[in-house]
C-alpha cells in the first residue's frame, strides 16, 4: 500500500465523515492489474477502496458535470491533467467553485494500460503517451496536496513535432491522412463523453432530428464530426490525450486537437487552457489587439 | 479431423476465394477487423478482431432502397437495391463470435418475421473457426456456457497445431469447403488441449434475480464511472439495434438503416419530448438487462457471448463480468 494511497483514504474518509461533500471521485484497482478505474465513494466506508498507483489514467473532470445541476459538494482527486479540466469546467460555468473540492495528487506520468494488456505480467510497461507530452505533473487548482510536488515537467522533443509532420504535407497527401483516419471512426462518441471540454447541454450530434450531422456512418460524415469537435473545443482543449486514450478504433484525435492548439499559439500568443482560471480562453474574450489578417 | 501445413495457408484461402469472397482478420492501422482476402493480404490469426464480424452481416450503414418523387409529388418509383453479396467464407473467426452470429440469427431471422437484409447475407456465408488455445484476459466465454475450442455454429473448425493447421467440417458446406482443397489436407491430428479462460463469473440463476431486480439501488452504483458513450455497443458483437433514417435531395432521396446505440439519449427520444431514459442509469440498465434478462427470457440464451470486448475497450473500464459478480452478491427482497 503506497503513502499516497493511504493519504488519499484518510482525506476521503474525513470528508464523508464530516459532511463536508456528499461524494469523493478517485479510482479503485479494476478487474486486472493494469485497470484502475473511477470510483464515487459516498460513505466513510467506500473510502477504503480508493487507491492511487500508476494506472490512474482516467481524467476525472468530466464526472463533475453529472452534478452539475445539484446543490451537493463533491470532492475530486486531481492529477495535473484532470485539475485543468475542472478549471476548464468553472471557466466554462459548468460547476462552481464553491461546490468542489480539490485533493491534489502530483503525477510522475502513468503507464500505459492498452500496452500492459498485450505484455506478460511483470514486463516493463511503457509511459501512457497522453504522460509523454504533460507539461503539468502537478495539479493547477486544489485545496489540499496530497505528497510531495514533483519537478516541473520537461517534455522530451517537440510537443507539435506531429502537427508540423502534417502540415509539412501536400493539401492532398494530409487531406488521405485524414480521410484513412476517419474512415475508421465508429462514431461512438467516446472522444466526445470522455472530454471535459465537451460540456454543452445538448450536443449538436445528439440532435439528429434537426440532421446538422446524418447518422450515416461514412469517411465524409466521420470527418465533419471529428473536426467540428475540433473547432467546438478550440482554445478550450486541455491537452489531457482522453480522447486519443479511449478511441476504440486508434484514431490520433490529438495530432488534430495540438493543430489547433498551435494555431491559436501563434495568432494569440501563447496560451495553455485550463491552467489559470483567471486567464480567459483566446476565443473567449475581446480584446482590442487581437489579431485581424481575415478583415 | 484433416490438416493442411501452415505455410500453405495461402493456397488454402485461395482454393475457397475461386468461388467465393473469403474474410480474414486483419490490422488496418493497428486496429483488427474482417477484411477482404487477397494474395497480397497477410491474415492475422493472433487474438481476436477488435471489431467484432457482425458488420459483414449487419453493415453500420447500410442503404435499403432508393426512390424518386415524380408526377409532382404524387407518385413514387423505388428502386429496390440488390445487397445479396457472392458466397463469402469467414475465416479465423472464434467460438464465441460464432455464436454471436447465431444469436443475431435469433434476433434477425426467427419469431415470425426474417430480416431481408441480414438474410441475404447471412445465408451466404460460410464459418471457418478457429479454437481459441489460449484465451485473452479478458475472455469470459466459458462462463457464458461456450467452451473456446468449439464452435457448434461454424461450417468447420481449424485448430492451431504447431506447424500446422488442423480443421474438422461440420456439415455439408463444410466438407465442400475441405473437399475443395485436395491434395492440400491430410488425414490425421487431434484437438489440441486448450487453456481454460482465466476471467470467471458465475451466471446461473442470474436472469431470474435480475428479474426481481429493476428498481434494485444497485443501478444506482453501477452507472457512476459510465461514460454512456456507444463503445460497449459498437463493439459487442451480438448488440443489433438500429435506426432508420432517409436521406432527400430535391426529387431523389435513399432510406438507410444504421447501428443505433441504446446508450445515446436521442435513443429513445419521443417526437413529443418525453425521455423514458432520462439518465446513463436507466441507459446502462437496458443495456445490461438485454444481455442477461431479456435476451435470455426471449431466445432461452445468453445475450452476452463474452467475448470481452466491452470491458477490454471501455473509456472507464465498466465490466459486466463485475456488475454479474455484483448482482450474485446483493440482496433482494423475495
Amino acid at each position: 500500500m503506497n503513502e499516497i494511497t493511504l493519504k488519499m483514504r484518510e482525506i476521503a474518509r474525513d470528508l464523508l465523515e464530516r459532511g463536508e461533500v456528499q461524494r469523493v471521485l478517485g479510482w479503485e484497482k479494476g478487474t486486472f492489474p493494469y485497470q484502475s478505474t473511477p470510483f464515487f465513494a459516498e460513505t466513510p466506508a467506500d473510502a477504503d477502496k480508493l487507491i492511487w498507483d500508476e494506472y490512474c489514467l482516467n481524467n476525472l473532470a468530466v464526472y463533475l458535470l453529472d452534478f452539475r445541476y445539484g446543490e451537493e459538494k463533491v470532492a475530486l482527486f486531481v492529477k495535473g491533467c484532470d485539475s485543468r479540466g475542472v478549471v476548464r469546467l468553472i471557466q466554462d460555468k459548468q460547476f462552481p467553485r464553491e461546490r468542489v473540492y480539490l485533493i491534489g495528487i502530483p503525477c510522475p506520468g502513468l503507464k500505459d494500460a492498452a500496452a500492459a494488456a498485450k505484455l506478460p505480467a511483470g514486463a516493463e510497461v511503457p509511459l501512457a503517451d497522453k504522460c509523454r507530452t504533460c507539461t503539468h505533473k502537478n495539479p493547477v487548482l486544489y485545496d489540499v496536496l496530497v505528497g510531495p510536488e514533483e519537478p516541473p515537467a520537461k517534455i522530451e522533443g517537440d510537443l507539435f513535432a506531429g502537427v508540423k509532420e502534417l502540415e509539412a504535407m501536400e493539401p492532398e497527401e494530409r487531406f488521405e491522412f485524414w480521410q484513412s483516419q476517419y474512415e475508421r471512426c465508429i462514431r461512438c462518441y467516446a472522444c466526445r463523453n470522455v472530454c471535459p471540454a465537451c460540456n454543452c447541454r445538448e450536443c449538436i450530434f445528439d440532435q439528429t432530428a434537426k440532421e446538422w450531422l446524418s447518422k450515416e456512418v461514412n469517411g465524409a460524415n466521420n470527418q465533419f464530426f471529428g473536426m467540428i469537435r475540433a473547432f467546438h473545443v478550440a482554445g478550450r482543449c486541455i491537452d489531457c490525450g482522453e480522447c486519443e486514450r479511449v478511441c476504440p478504433m486508434d484514431i490520433p484525435i490529438m495530432k488534430l486537437n495540438r493543430k489547433v492548439i498551435k494555431d491559436i499559439n501563434e495568432l494569440f500568443g501563447d496560451y495553455e487552457a485550463g491552467t489559470d482560471l483567471e486567464k480567459l480562453p483566446p476565443l473567449g474574450l475581446y480584446s482590442a489587439d487581437d489579431p485581424e489578417e481575415f478583415m | 479431423m484433416q490438416t493442411f501445413k501452415k505455410e500453405a495457408i495461402e493456397q488454402v484461402l485461395a482454393s475457397w476465394a475461386k468461388d467465393a469472397a473469403v474474410y480474414v482478420p486483419v490490422s488496418r492501422a493497428g486496429v483488427k477487423e474482417f477484411g477482404p482476402w487477397s494474395p497480397k493480404v497477410e491474415p492475422d490469426f493472433t487474438g481476436n478482431t477488435r471489431l467484432s464480424p457482425k458488420g459483414l452481416m449487419f453493415p453500420q450503414t447500410e442503404t435499403m432502397y432508393s426512390y424518386t418523387v415524380t408526377e409532382g409529388g404524387m407518385g413514387v418509383v423505388l428502386e429496390e437495391i440488390d445487397h445479396k453479396p457472392a458466397r463469402r467464407v469467414i475465416v479465423g473467426i472464434r467460438p464465441c463470435d460464432v455464436r454471436s452470429v447465431q444469436v443475431m440469427d435469433e434476433v434477425f431471422l426467427t419469431k415470425g418475421y426474417e430480416d431481408k437484409l441480414y438474410k441475404e447475407k447471412r445465408d451466404n456465408t460460410l464459418l471457418v473457426a478457429l479454437g481459441c488455445l489460449s484465451p485473452l484476459p479478458a475472455c469470459f466465454c466459458e462462463s457464458m456456457g461456450l467452451n473456446p475450442m468449439a464452435a457448434p455454429g461454424a461450417d468447420a473448425v481449424m485448430y492451431d497445431l504447431g506447424d500446422s493447421y488442423g480443421i474438422i467440417v461440420q456439415g455439408e458446406a463444410g466438407e465442400a469447403l475441405v473437399a475443395a482443397l485436395g491434395e492440400l489436407v491430410k488425414d490425421g491430428g487431434q484437438v489440441p488441449a486448450g487453456e481454460p479462460c482465466t476471467l470467471k463469473v458465475d451466471a446461473e440463476g442470474l436472469t431470474a434475480k435480475l428479474q426481481k431486480m429493476f428498481e434494485h439501488p444497485l443501478w444506482n452504483k453501477v452507472n457512476r464511472k459510465c461514460l454512456a458513450c456507444g463503445t460497449c455497443t459498437y463493439l459487442c458483437p451480438t448488440c443489433h439495434c438500429f435506426d432508420i433514417q432517409g436521406k432527400n435531395k430535391g426529387d431523389e432521396g435513399y432510406k438507410f438503416r444504421c447501428w443505433d446505440s441504446c446508450m445515446y439519449p436521442e435513443y429513445t427520444l419521443m417526437a413529443g419530448g418525453h425521455q423514458p431514459r432520462p439518465s446513463k442509469k436507466e441507459r446502462l440498465r437496458q443495456r445490461f438487462l438485454h444481455k442477461l434478462q431479456y435476451m435470455p427470457e426471449r431466445y432461452h440464451a445468453w445475450g452476452c457471448v463474452g467475448c470481452g470486448r466491452c470491458l477490454a475497450y471501455c473509456p472507464a473500464q465498466v465490466d459486466i463480468t463485475r456488475f454479474m459478480q455484483d448482482v450474485k452478491e446483493v440482496a433482494i427482497d423475495g
